[in-house]
Formats: structure tokens, sequence, C-alpha cells
């Protein structure tokens, strides 16, 4: 038992030292972490709606009674949904939505409840009434829109091929007839590869990180994903990954899981609609997305369906 | 008699022409052993394993805190399963040991979750449970299906525990007067389940192994965070490497546990059954 | 969906996931079955750097959890310049994690062996290797026969870390979890896929049996 404890506090003052040695030779590396305060402050600010406004909508009163807003999300979506372990807090774009929104309703954004969802579980959790709404880069498709309903869009995007640097081979769509190209599960990547590169060797990966390193270990020759997604990884690892040829594909839209038919679409559009007049969704862009793809400028926002 | 490791018995003290072969082929195999793991080291680097970026957040103590939550997490999960296969298992043992349709249905039920991995009804109910209306939560959806998966194995480790109780001890209860109910609460089962520790151990560190597939239902234990900590860090090898150090020390921990309770039990301490006092068999 | 219904649409994959968790168990218990006997000569042998690696290689495998091995065999050999396939990796944590366990049945095995046996051996003047060879790896197999039967069933169940990563074709528990996410399988999927482990187990568990009735050491 001595001996044991005493391999395990040699394992760990190694290992603090190690890193505390590695930290101290190099640089600290560029950060392309959110911006904390920042990100805070312009939840902080968000805006409140009235008493009127939310009586008139039976989904919003139901979460007003309740008092906390219970989200279906994600904490490991470094750019839309991160849980940050040295604060507890959750930092990205939908991140940023789904907390306005609980700003939006119950007057506090700190006010809301996460469930960590799959792409198997997105649909269920809002069928059984386990959360109220869904924030999880969820892609509005016809087939999604049978089951629930989506307010929004809030973003849209398009695909890109990510590649590993130096790779020549692969230019564009058409080069991927053949090679392996990494997707991620229940993502709308595997339709659209169906689409636009049928003759493609799909092969389906967890999480982005996961795909990612499958392109950087060889094991994948592409991985096909939001656009946003892979200048992200270009910052973060500059000089590791490249992109082949253009965007492509259809407009993805993200929407708000809800309840089907439920009135808290209108509710949420409001709200969403609030939001962009008022520049928050161009600032709320600009610190989760913008600052960390090198991007300047927002784009517009997507028009409301409704 | 002699006891004990057959290591002992297989090589006399070796003479000094052995001990200098000994000592060269020892020389050797340190040397090669030596050689791998600095071609490993070497390797590692070349790729950048060891860049700061990778390791340093291994300094801030939030990120052990973290691990440290996810850890509890996987521990809640897996004392929980044990306890529920536990009880599963008891209540198959004993329905081998009535009637023969009640003995049927439960050696039918011990060979199922013997025979199916654990993967398998995990994914049961992640996928199939919740849409037939029972919606449990994610920690429950890792801990029942390890409780299921492990209850038969439990089981048949109790099932061999009452068998070793010697007989004389029931016959000797039933000529007293105790009833079949007693006996077996009374006599029987405590000698068994002393014998069976060791093994309800070993299953202990199967049922926790087996809770790392909680990435699956999305439930936060210490696998699931350390996901958390590479996407927000970006760096999955050492993370990855630090875990499973720590799932291999801890279960490490446990069986070593499980031996120590398994060794003193072989040198012969029995309690007289109803009372606390221990007696010492003889030599 | 009903039972005929699954097996219209997907019985072929069905059938290919049954040869492929086949497979995977009988390479994987192959190949733990050799390396747990390596492992176990060398834990005995009087190189004391063999015996320590030994006791190192069992303890690390028999206690890390299938999922981490995979993924670092998967994500981690890569920066090592080793990139195996997915199915090699998978087996090689079905090989790796039993061996381990293989091991450990067979130094109970050898505990079984009385030590006047390997007296009488060594006076006899028999060399170290002639003593494993001849006397302790055919008594400790003997009497590990259901142990190391065990250890098959447990060497299938492990398959189905395959699940885990992208190969194919799928064994039987990925091709549920596929033909749930792409599909309505619902519980009728689950069962066919048990129902077939268990058949696989029970079966085993009878050969596992006989054989032992028939080599069984009676002492």
């Amino acid at each position: 038992m001595k001996h044991l404890i005493r391999t395990i506090s040699v394992l760990t003052a190694l290992l603090f030292a190690f890193s505390a040695f590695m930290t101290a030779c190099a640089e600290e590396p560029q950060a392309v972490a959110i911006d904390k305060e920042a990100f805070d402050a312009l939840i902080a600010s968000g805006p409140v709606a009235g008493d009127d406004v939310i009586a008139a909508s039976a989904w919003a009163a139901k979460v007003k009674e309740a008092g906390v807003l219970r989200v279906g999300g994600t904490r490991t979506s470094f750019l839309f949904s991160q849980l940050d372990e040295t604060d507890n807090g959750l930092r990205g774009f939908d991140a940023g939505l789904y907390q306005l929104l609980a700003k939006y309703i119950l007057g506090d954004q700190s006010k809301f409840e996460l469930t960590q969802v799959t792409s198997s579980t997105r649909e269920s959790v809002l069928t059984e009434d386990q959360v109220d709404a869904v924030f999880a880069t969820y892609s509005i498709t016809p087939s999604r829109q049978e089951v629930i309903s989506f307010a929004g869009p809030y973003y849209t995007s398009r695909q890109a091929i990510l590649i590993k640097a130096g790779n020549s081979e692969i230019t564009g769509l058409e080069s991927l007839a053949g090679k392996v190209v990494a997707t991620q599960a229940g993502s709308t990547g595997p339709a659209i590869l169906a689409e636009y590169a049928p003759e493609a060797d799909v092969q389906e990966f967890e999480d982005d990180i996961q795909a990612r390193t499958a392109v950087e270990q060889g094991r994948a020759d592409a991985y096909v994903t939001d656009y946003t997604l892979i200048l992200n990884s270009l910052v973060k690892n500059p000089g590791v990954y490249a992109i082949a040829g253009d965007v492509f594909g259809p407009e993805d839209n993200y929407g708000i899981g809800l309840p089907k038919d439920s009135d808290g679409v209108a509710f949420v559009n409001e709200f969403l609609k609030t939001i962009e007049a008022d520049g928050t969704w161009a600032k709320l862009w600009q610190i989760s997305l913008g600052d960390r793809t090198g991007l300047d400028t927002a784009p517009e926002a997507p028009a409301i369906a409704d | 008699m002699k006891t004990g490791n057959i290591r002992d018995y297989l090589y006399e003290s070796p003479g000094p022409r052995t001990r200098k072969r000994i000592r060269i082929i020892t020389g050797i195999a340190l040397l090669g052993l030596l050689v791998l793991l600095g071609l490993i080291v070497l390797q590692f680097s070349v790729t950048g394993q060891f860049d700061a970026k990778y390791w340093s957040f291994f300094t801030k103590w939030t990120t052990w805190r973290f691990l440290g939550q996810g850890l509890l997490t996987t521990l809640e999960a897996a004392l929980t399963g044990s306890a529920i296969s536990f009880t599963l298992g008891f209540l198959l043992m004993r329905g081998k040991f009535q009637g023969k349709l009640i003995r049927g249905i439960s050696t039918f039920l011990i060979e199922f979750t013997r025979g199916v991995p654990t993967l398998l009804f995990i994914y049961f109910f992640f996928l199939v449970v919740p849409k037939t209306g029972w919606k449990p939560s994610a920690f429950w959806k890792i801990t029942l299906p390890c409780a299921i998966s492990a209850c038969g194995v439990v089981a048949e480790a109790l099932r061999s525990g009452v068998n070793a109780v010697p007989g004389g001890q029931r016959e000797a209860a039933l000529s007293l007067g105790l009833s079949e109910r007693r006996t077996f609460y009374r006599i029987v089962f405590p000698q068994a389940f002393r014998f069976v520790i060791p093994s309800l151990i070993a299953e202990l560190v199967i049922v926790l192994k087996d809770t790392t597939f909680a990435y699956v239902v999305s439930c936060a234990d210490l696998m699931q965070n350390a996901k958390v900590l590479i996407s927000n860090y970006d760096a999955m090898l050492s993370i990855y490497l630090v875990v499973a150090v720590i799932y291999i020390l801890i279960n490490y921990l446990l069986n070593t546990l499980s031996e120590r309770i398994a060794g003193s039990q072989r040198r012969g301490i029995q309690t007289i059954p109803g009372t606390n006092k221990g007696v010492a068999a003889h030599g | 969906m009903g039972f005929t219904d699954l097996l219209s649409k997907y019985g072929e994959q069905y059938f290919q996931a049954l040869l492929t968790t086949w497979r995977l168990t009988a390479i994987s218990f192959a190949g733990a079955f050799i390396i747990g006997i390596l492992i176990t000569v060398a834990r005995v042998s009087p190189i004391r750097p063999l015996r320590i690696f030994g006791d190192i290689y069992v303890q690390i495998f028999r206690n890390i959890p299938g999922a981490a091995l995979l993924i670092l065999l998967v994500y981690a050999l890569p920066y090592l310049q080793i990139v195996f396939s997915y199915d090699l990796c998978v087996t090689a944590a079905t090989i790796l994690i039993p061996s381990a366990f293989c091991s450990e049945h067979l130094m109970s095995g050898m505990n079984t062996i009385s030590p006047g046996q390997i007296e009488a051996a060594r006076s006899l003047g028999l060399t170290f290797l002639q003593m494993i060879r001849r006397i302790i790896i055919p008594q400790a197999l003997r009497s590990s026969v259901l142990p190391l039967t065990n250890l098959l069933v447990a060497t299938m169940l492990t398959t189905s870390l395959a699940s885990q990563v992208p190969m194919r074709p799928r064994d039987l528990t990925g091709i549920v979890s596929y033909i749930n996410t792409h599909d309505t399988g619902g519980v009728m999927a689950f069962v066919i896929s048990a129902i077939l482990y268990c058949l696989t187990a029970f079966v085993i568990g009878k050969a596992g049996s006989l054989v032992d009735r028939k080599v069984r050491i009676l002492r």
C-alpha cells in the first residue's frame, strides 16, 4: 500500500514537473480561446422580454413558471458550446444564444440546465419533453421537421473539404472519388457527401477532433464538414491543414429545435429578430466565431423563416 | 506441506556460471527495454507530442478538479452498478435452488447476461429504451446495463460460494431444528459470501471498466470529462494517456485489495457464524 | 420493426456481422493464448527484468478499460509512425487484454502442479525450458480448460469494441447501433444480435465442458 502511494505520488509529481518544464520552455501558444470577459459581458447585457410577451406564449410561460430553461446541447463543441472546466462556464455561439434566451425569458442568463445530446437523441429529448429547446448546430431538414419544429435559422454555413497541408492529390469535390473521406456521424455530412461525392468512401466519426486526427494521421484523405469548423481548425493548428477547393453544398441552416408545432417557434423567432436588430447577434458572432476563425466582418443574419 | 508459488521451486540458487549467464541476459534485456523506451520517447517528441500546449494545462488545478469530478461519477456508477448486480445476482442464484420452472428461468437469464456484451446492453438502453416511454437519466443509462451485464457472473460466483460451504454445516443446522430459510441466511450464506468476496471485487473492477462506455450515453464520467478537456485544449493523446493511467491505477488498487482478502482467507481465518469472534485455523 | 422485416432487409448484414465477430474472436483468442503463454514463461523465468516486464504487462492490460486501449491504439500509435487499420487496432486490443487474463489463468493452473514434480524434474537434470515444455505447460493447460473457456467467451464479448471505430464489415454490436440510428430497429434488432451472441457463448461453453472432462487431471 505504502509502495503504491509512493508510486502514485512520484508519478503525479513527475507529471506536474514535466508540464511546468514544458510550459516554461516554450511560449504559451497564441490564444485562440474565446474572450471570456467580452462574452460574459455581452450575455449579461442581453434583452429581457416583457411579461406580456411571455404570457402570450404557452411555451415561454411554461419555462418561466419552471424557473429554468432546459436546453439540449453539448459541452464539447469548441466554437459553438464548450465547457470551460476552470470556471464551469459554457461559451460559444450556440451557448451564447441559449444563455441570451434564458435571460430573455427569465431575466437571468445562468438559469438554464444543459442536457448533453448527441445526433441520435436530439429529436427524442424534444418529443419526450426532456428539454425545452435544442441548440446543437442543428441543421434544418424536412425529415426532422416531421418530428419537431425549428425556430430560426440563426446561422447558415456551407461545407468545405479539409485536407492535410501539402496534399496535392485532392483539389476539390471531383478528386474525392475513391478517396477515404471522414465526416461526423449524425451530421448532414453523410447525406451531402452522398449527393456531391457519391464515389467517395465515407467514414463516420464520433466527433470533430477524431475526424481531424484521422486526416492528420493519414487514415482519411479528407474531412468534409462545416466551413466554419474547418476555418477554426486552420487557425488553431497553423500549417497542419489546408482547404481543398471552394465551399460547396447547399446552404446549411442551423435552427433551434422545439417541440412540434409549439408556439415557442414564434416566440424564439421574435427573440432572434430582437438580438439581430440590436447588434447582439453580430457581436456574439464576432466573439465566438469571427475572432477564432480569422474573419472580421459578420455575415448577414439569415432571414428567419416564418 | 509446502505451499505457495511454483516460481519458488523452478530453480535453485544459481551457481556462478549460471549467475554470470543470467547477469549477461539481464543486461541485454534491460538494454533492449531502455532502447525501446528511448525510441518511443524520440518518436513522440519528433511528432511534437511533447509540445507545451499538449501538457501545460495539467499544471492547472482546475484540470485535476474537473477530472476528479468525472472520476467521482465513474466510481458512483461503478459502485451503484455493482450493488444492483449483487442484488440481481443474489436473486438469480436463489432461483437456481428452487423448483424446475424458476430454475430454468434463472439459468436462462444467467446465460443471457453472461453471453451478451455490455456494449450491446448499453446501446439497448441508449437507443431502444427511450422509445418505449421510460426515460432514465444518463447516469442510469450507463449504470443499469453494466449492472445487468454483471449480474449473471455474480450469480454464478455466489452459487459456487454456496456450494463450497461444507454440506455438513447445512445438515447440522437442519438437525438442530432451524428451518431451510434460517439455515441459508444465518449459516450457509455468510460463509459463502466470505469465500466469494475476492471474485466480487474482481467483478467491481469489470463494472468499472464497463462504465468507460458512459460517453456513448453522454453521462459525465471521467471519459466524458476527458473529452471536454480534449475539445478545449485540442490535446487528444496526452489526456487519454493520463486518463488510462488513472483507470489502471484504480483497478490495480481494487485488484490488490481483492488479493489481500483472498490471501487472508487462505491463511484460514474463519469466523464462527453469528459472532464476530475469529478463530485461527490449524497450521 | 418486425422480425421478418429486419431479416429481409438486414439479414445479409447480420450474417456478415456474425462472421466478423467469430473471426475476431477466433483470431484474438489464438493470439491472446500464444502471448499469454509467452508472458507466463517470462513471469517465471530467472531473468528479473523479464519477470518484472511480464508482471507489469499483466497489470496494465487486465486493468485498462477496453475503450481507452482502443483509442490509444487508434490515435496514439500514429504518432509513433505506426498506423494500423481499424480492423488491426480492434484485433490488437482484443488480443492484448485477454492475453493478460490468460496469463493469470495459466499461473493459477501452474499452482495446481505439486512442487514435488518440479523437484523430481530438477533432480533428473531437466533444464528450465525442458521443464516448462514437458511438465508445466501441459499440466497448467489441462487444469485451466474451464477458465480458458470462460476467457474465450470473454474475448467474444470484448470484440464488441469493434462498434466504436468505423470498421467494415460491422460486428454484431455495431450493426445494432447502425440499424437503430439509420432506421427504426427497435427491440428486435437488439434481440437478434443478443441471441446470436448467446448461442455462440452456449456452444463454446458446452464444447469447453466436453474438453475439460476429457483432459481434466484427477488428483
